[in-house]
């Protein structure tokens, strides 16, 4: 563009509100493309003021109005989130506080108390954001993902889901569904760390879930994933794997903690240089470890 | 009424409902000054496409007001010197209405996190804490409306 | 009358987005995607065929028909300065010199129409190199940001205060002390704006709008638009934070301007984005230092070269350029210094223009002194209250005259700091951060004094003027006031209200303050002139007011003036009760029946007879002291405990404590909240705000997503306690006191942080202190 401007323009396109799921996949193989998905908005809004999305498309599907896809339940050994659910009813949520404490404490340091009541789980991974705050604990809770389109549904591993910072495996007419987590055993213990630039309503710099269980004094299925420290969310199956089968003490912890940093792969930029990010994703580590030793929580 | 898809709901209750206590600020959902209540949770109308709203219940500070009558935090806000410039004032009320009813934890610290997504520029925040803690006591000794 | 509060709380309030007139269309400007570069070609016919198009305003249609941006301030021929201002417009004339400056103005029915016409604006640049910082902008052979300038030095100047070289001579050391502010402003919730109209019947162009200074604003826009200032009125609605970053209205100029071409009232207001980009910057300063001590612990002198970064310029968008000056001669602070020889440089970059924010310029002197004083303090191994005791002016000496030429009026520095240190149990304090030291926790106690200069008139700038006020008692009994003091936020309204209340004993719901018009002579409220100047024109309009008011009732109540009252919305005898008249009752008859029943033979024959007082008010001080161009100076002392994190670097602050001399306060609550405003803003600064270009010259944090400002969660509690020594040169003792807050909290966080990592010897040298900083600092300390 030959100029700046303050605040682009919402697009003048086509807006459609389904209200049931097979009515939308419908309507998306109809359109064949050149539509956006929009549920809470507190993504695709601002990038659209900010000029980071080009308005190149022509319908707007909202997916907020399909109440099949708002819920948080329990089936067999899977917790299941619809995609349009709000990240404020997750957070509260007695099934997540009480089984998958770090994703409720990652959801709750997500934007503002205004973002989290309107943003979704689907929107906040969708967005594909290196630092989306639900993929860490989810990652390391080996979750999935199911897709669907009117042909057919699939169910993706979450570390396949990203390709890149705003890229996921989510093909035209497809949309994200529901997120299927496999119930943790009990014992584990888990932590959700997150290192912003002030205390609040902060982007990660860098961000770390843990979970693990302590068994006979030896850590025991190690899981730690960061955000904000690479292209897309990750696990660091290094560390982890030093770390499994170890004993609990030092200086294994800091080892592990080290070997982590040595995996990521950061960039620099306004927020953040990449040397101080892996610096902190030593440092986040070896906390969240250590807080799933001991029943007080650390701070980040 | 009918709407287009590019209005965003601020825009919608500003530019056609006329609609005065609702302050345009960042419209990036940064700064907190349009939050109004959406089907009773506090949101950012700047992000919000205006056909979203359809068949919702929205509150607005107006809403506080009945007949020339402050609501009793309103009234709070007033009395313990919680508005300077009044920007960011009725997206902050809207807030800590929402957080009066909602806050089962009524520490500070509660208070405050609750409070994140409304930047305010003039008072430190620290007497619209105040302004909340007294509207509170007033809820629990039943004068609320 | 009903207050602001109450009406905005009752959805009433009438900020500039709330605006609108009939017929009213909208303006929308679009801006360099350059920090530097030259307009080879510019073709907005396209644009103008655009559906609800109604004009379209190039840079060069200015240079046509308006005057080029006035230079508000001018140092030219004044000896020992050298001083330039460009030849600017509002819109780009063949060349762009920072992101986002603007280009053209697109007038529509609507905003989104104007925006969509800026797709048929066809422009090509060819780029230039930007120059980014200050000091590589000294170099020669770089890029030029005014070519005709030869190089980029704005303005050049030696201050030498006192004897410097005396000083140097007596010393039992020379430290070296560099210090770097970040770049940063204010940015309220509000960004910018106006709505402007021509109104043919009386040949007047009205603008309504977020106007900080509305009379310096007509005076701006009849200069620009060379039309008389007599046809023009500025009127300033509700604003929504100022802060000084409103001061400036060189956009609005162009609004002013549309509305005169379509003959339609137009409305602009700015997105948040384009007020970081082409708002007023502020701070960015490098001080480069040598200081002369005793070995005692006295601060001799100081010699230092001073870098500001004026972006594209200081001159003229906005008034800042004596800010130069105070930020050099408010050095000495609160102590007595010998001597002071500061070089400054004022260099001008591809950034936004230097601007007015909190603080102005008097914020930087204090902020590095007190840098100092913590370096002399490490270095002498003295307690950092004992070292400030020592240097202190003290009680007895005011007025004092600084070294600067500045004359201190009143204070009392020693008892500010004491009631400080007690407050904040500063021995408990350190006994706990031995203890923690122990478990590897690193708590910090930081200590800052300021003196607030306040009620700036600096020579050779355009806002050094006298003030008036204009109060009214109505036909009706209401008691308006007419004051240039607008609503920023700031109280003016309340203790405008309180005031004229405790003078004329009307009830604060009998009294309306009007809207702030350039109808009222006034320069408006910055350098906290609220307190100095408005208040008191306000105190002595009121007084006249009164003195008229008394001699009516005592000739109607037939009773001595000793024995008249003014309470409660009356006026009566204290002799005979019964005697009495409301302001109502008062106004009908010397309104409407000053004969048989009314006013005295005498008062109808001196033609006594309106109960409408104007005053005016100029600063006592600077008329006898010529040098001196502040009036009163107010005094605080911050201390501050934190946390440092050294593994994150982030800081915590545990505890914060503010004593404050404002002299006479009028509501304490007011300046509570002006208090608790300015720390935190300073906070912000300390810790995280930074305006950052990158190496293209684009802004990379110009939103509040990346300028990062404290939240509810990053604020702390804070104590305040207050101290009164009134001033000896304003009508009610008042000080102005709305800046120091701002300028010892920064101060005060980055001497405990300091002060929190001494086992790693680290000397803090810049700002903001940010986590990433603070963790970089610790690993390259030798401890670390």
């Amino acid at each position: 563009m030959s100029f700046f401007i303050g605040s682009r323009t919402i697009p003048e396109v086509e807006y459609h509100r389904p209200k049931e799921l097979a009515a939308a996949l419908v309507l998306l193989r109809e359109l064949k493309g050149g539509y956006k998905l929009i549920a809470g908005g507190t993504d695709l809004i601002p990038a659209i003021r900010r000029g980071a999305l080009s308005p190149d498309f022509s319908h707007w599907v909202d997916l907020r109005s399909i109440k099949e896809l708002d819920y948080i339940r329990q089936e067999d050994s899977l917790i299941c989130i619809g995609a349009v659910t709000r990240l404020a009813d997750i957070e509260a949520s007695p099934i997540i506080r009480k089984d998958v404490p770090h994703l409720a404490e990652a959801v709750g340091q997500i934007g503002s108390l205004q973002i989290r009541s309107q943003g979704t789980i689907g929107g906040n991974l969708s967005n594909a954001s290196p630092a989306a705050d639900t993929a860490p604990p989810l990652l390391t809770l080996e979750a999935k993902i199911l897709l669907k389109s009117i042909d057919r549904q699939r169910v993706v591993p979450l570390d396949q889901f990203f390709l890149g910072p705003g890229k996921t495996v989510l093909s035209v007419g497809e949309i994200l569904a529901e997120i299927q987590i496999p119930i943790p055993r009990a014992e584990e213990k888990y932590c959700f760390l997150k290192l912003g630039r002030r205390n609040a309503f902060t982007l990660a710099i860098v961000s770390v879930a843990t979970r693990l269980k302590i068994q006979n004094g030896v850590f025991q299925g190690v899981r730690i994933a960061l955000g904000a420290v690479a292209p897309v969310p990750i696990r660091v199956p290094k560390a982890e794997g030093f770390l499994t089968g170890q004993r609990v003490g030092e200086p294994t912890i800091t080892n592990g903690a080290r070997i982590a940093s040595d995996e990521v792969q950061p960039i620099s930029d306004v927020r953040a240089s990449a040397a101080y990010r892996k610096d902190m994703s030593y440092v986040l580590t070896r906390r969240a470890i250590l807080s799933c030793m001991t029943p007080k929580p650390a701070q980040p | 009424m009918e709407v287009e898809p590019q209005e965003t709901f601020l825009d919608v209750l500003k530019n056609r409902l006329k609609i005065k206590s609702v302050h345009r600020g960042c419209e990036e959902g940064e700064c907190g000054a349009c939050t109004v209540l959406l089907n009773g949770r506090p949101v950012c109308s700047c992000l919000i496409l205006s056909p979203q709203v359809d068949g919702g219940e929205v509150l607005t500070l107006e809403g506080l007001n009945q007949n020339g009558e402050f609501h009793p935090l309103l009234t709070a806000f007033m009395e313990n010197y919680a508005i300077q410039c009044g920007y960011c004032t009725p997206g902050m009320v809207m807030t800590a209405y929402y957080l009066l009813h909602h806050l089962t934890d009524f520490s500070d610290e509660s208070i405050r996190k609750g409070l994140e997504g409304n930047l305010c520029r003039c008072t430190g925040y620290i007497n619209i804490l105040k302004a909340i803690k007294a509207a509170k006591k007033e809820k629990d000794s039943g004068c609320w409306w | 009358m009903i207050t602001r509060e109450r009406r905005i709380l009752s959805g009433k309030g009438r900020f500039i987005d709330d605006l609108e007139l009939p017929s009213m269309v909208h303006c929308v400007f679009i801006g360099s995607p350059y920090a530097h570069a030259r307009i080879r070609k510019m073709d907005v016919s396209k644009a103008l065929k655009n559906p609800g198009v109604l004009t379209v305003i190039t840079g060069e249609e200015l240079r046509q028909h308006t005057a080029p941006l006035p230079a508000t301030s001018d140092f030219s021929g004044r000896p020992g300065w050298h001083w330039r201002a460009p030849e600017i417009y509002p819109l780009a004339v063949g060349k762009v010199r920072f992101h986002g400056e603007p280009v053209a103005a697109i007038v529509a029915e609507t905003p989104r129409q104007a925006l969509e016409a800026a797709g048929g604006i066809e422009i090509e640049y060819d780029p230039l190199p930007p120059v980014m910082d200050a000091v590589s902008a000294m170099e020669k052979n770089g890029p030029l940001v005014y070519e005709e300038w030869g190089d980029n030095v704005q303005l050049h100047t030696v201050f030498n205060f006192g004897d410097v070289e005396r000083a140097f001579r007596e010393a039992d050391r020379v430290l070296k002390f560099p210090w770097h502010e970040n770049r940063t402003s204010g940015f309220p919730l509000e960004a910018r704006g106006c709505l402007s109209m021509y109104e043919p019947m009386t040949e007047t162009l009205h603008t309504w709008g977020s106007y900080q200074c509305p009379f310096r604003a007509q005076h701006y826009i009849s200069h620009v638009l060379r039309l008389p200032q007599t046809s023009v009125r500025v009127t300033a609605s509700d604003i929504g934070g100022g802060f000084g970053n409103k001061i400036n209205i060189w956009k609005y100029t162009v609004v002013c301007l549309a509305a005169m071409l379509t003959g339609r009232p137009v409305k602009w207001h700015e997105s948040t984005r384009e007020f970081f980009l082409t708002g007023p910057h502020q701070r960015d300063v490098v001080w480069d230092s040598e200081v002369a001590i005793k070995n005692d612990g006295r601060v001799l002198g100081i010699k230092a070269r001073f870098i500001q970064d004026l972006g594209v310029e200081i001159s003229n968008r906005d008034y800042s350029a004596p800010s130069i000056q105070a930020a050099c001669s408010s050095v000495p602070n609160a102590y007595r210094l010998q001597g002071l020889k500061v070089e400054a440089y004022g260099i001008v970059t591809n950034k936004s223009f230097y601007g007015a924010y909190r603080g102005f310029g008097k914020d930087k002197g204090a902020k590095f002194m007190e840098r100092i004083m913590d370096l002399v303090s490490r270095e002498c191994n003295l307690n950092p209250a004992e070292l400030r005791l020592k240097n202190f002016i003290q009680p007895q000496e005011f007025p004092y005259k600084q070294i600067s030429g500045l004359v201190y009026d009143s204070g009392n520095y020693p008892a500010v700091l004491q009631e400080a240190l007690k407050a904040a149990e500063v021995d408990s304090w350190k006994a706990k951060q031995e203890e923690l030291r122990k478990e590897g926790k690193h708590i910090g106690i930081g200590m800052a004094f300021v003196v607030e200069p306040a009620g700036i008139a600096a020579p050779n700038a355009r806002f050094s003027g006298l003030v008036q006020a204009r109060v009214r008692v109505t036909p009706d009994g209401l008691v308006e006031i007419y004051s240039d003091r607008t609503e920023i936020g700031q109280g003016a309204e309340m203790t405008n209200t309180l005031v004229v209340s405790q003078i004329l004993g009307a009830k604060p719901e009998d009294i309306v303050v009007k809207p702030v018009t350039s109808d009222i002579i006034g320069m408006g409220p910055i350098s906290s002139r609220g307190a100095v100047y408005s208040v008191s024109a306000l105190a002595r309009a009121a007084k006249g007011l009164k003195e008229i008011i008394v001699k009516y009732a005592s000739a109607f109540f037939k009773d001595r003036p000793e024995n008249i009252r003014l309470e409660n919305g009356a006026i009566y005898s204290s002799k005979n009760p019964e005697n009495r008249l409301t302001y109502k009752e008062l106004a009908d008859r010397m309104y409407f029946r000053p004969g048989a029943r009314g006013l005295p033979q005498e008062m109808q024959l001196n033609h006594e007879t309106l109960l409408d007082v104007s005053a005016s008010w100029f600063s006592p001080n600077s008329a006898e002291n010529p040098t001196s161009t502040y009036t009163t100076f107010s005094s605080s002392a911050d201390i501050a405990v934190v946390e440092v994190d050294t593994e994150t670097g982030a800081t915590r602050i545990l505890k914060y404590v503010h004593v404050h001399d404002a002299g006479k306060i009028i509501s304490r609550e007011i300046v509570d909240g002006q208090i608790y405003g300015g720390i935190v803003q300073g906070i912000g600064e300390a810790l995280s705000e930074e305006l950052i270009y990158n190496e293209q010259g684009e802004l990379s944090s110009g939103s509040y997503a990346d300028f990062v400002m404290p939240t509810a969660v990053d604020a702390p509690d804070i104590v305040i306690k207050h101290l009164e020594t009134p001033s000896p040169y304003t009508e009610l003792g008042t000080k102005g006191m709305g800046e120091s807050p701002i300028i010892g909290s920064k101060a005060v966080i980055i001497s405990a942080i300091e002060d929190a990592l001494s086992p790693f010897h680290i000397l803090i040298t810049e700002a903001p202190a940010t986590r990433e900083k603070v963790r970089r600092w610790i690993r390259h300390s030798t401890a670390g």
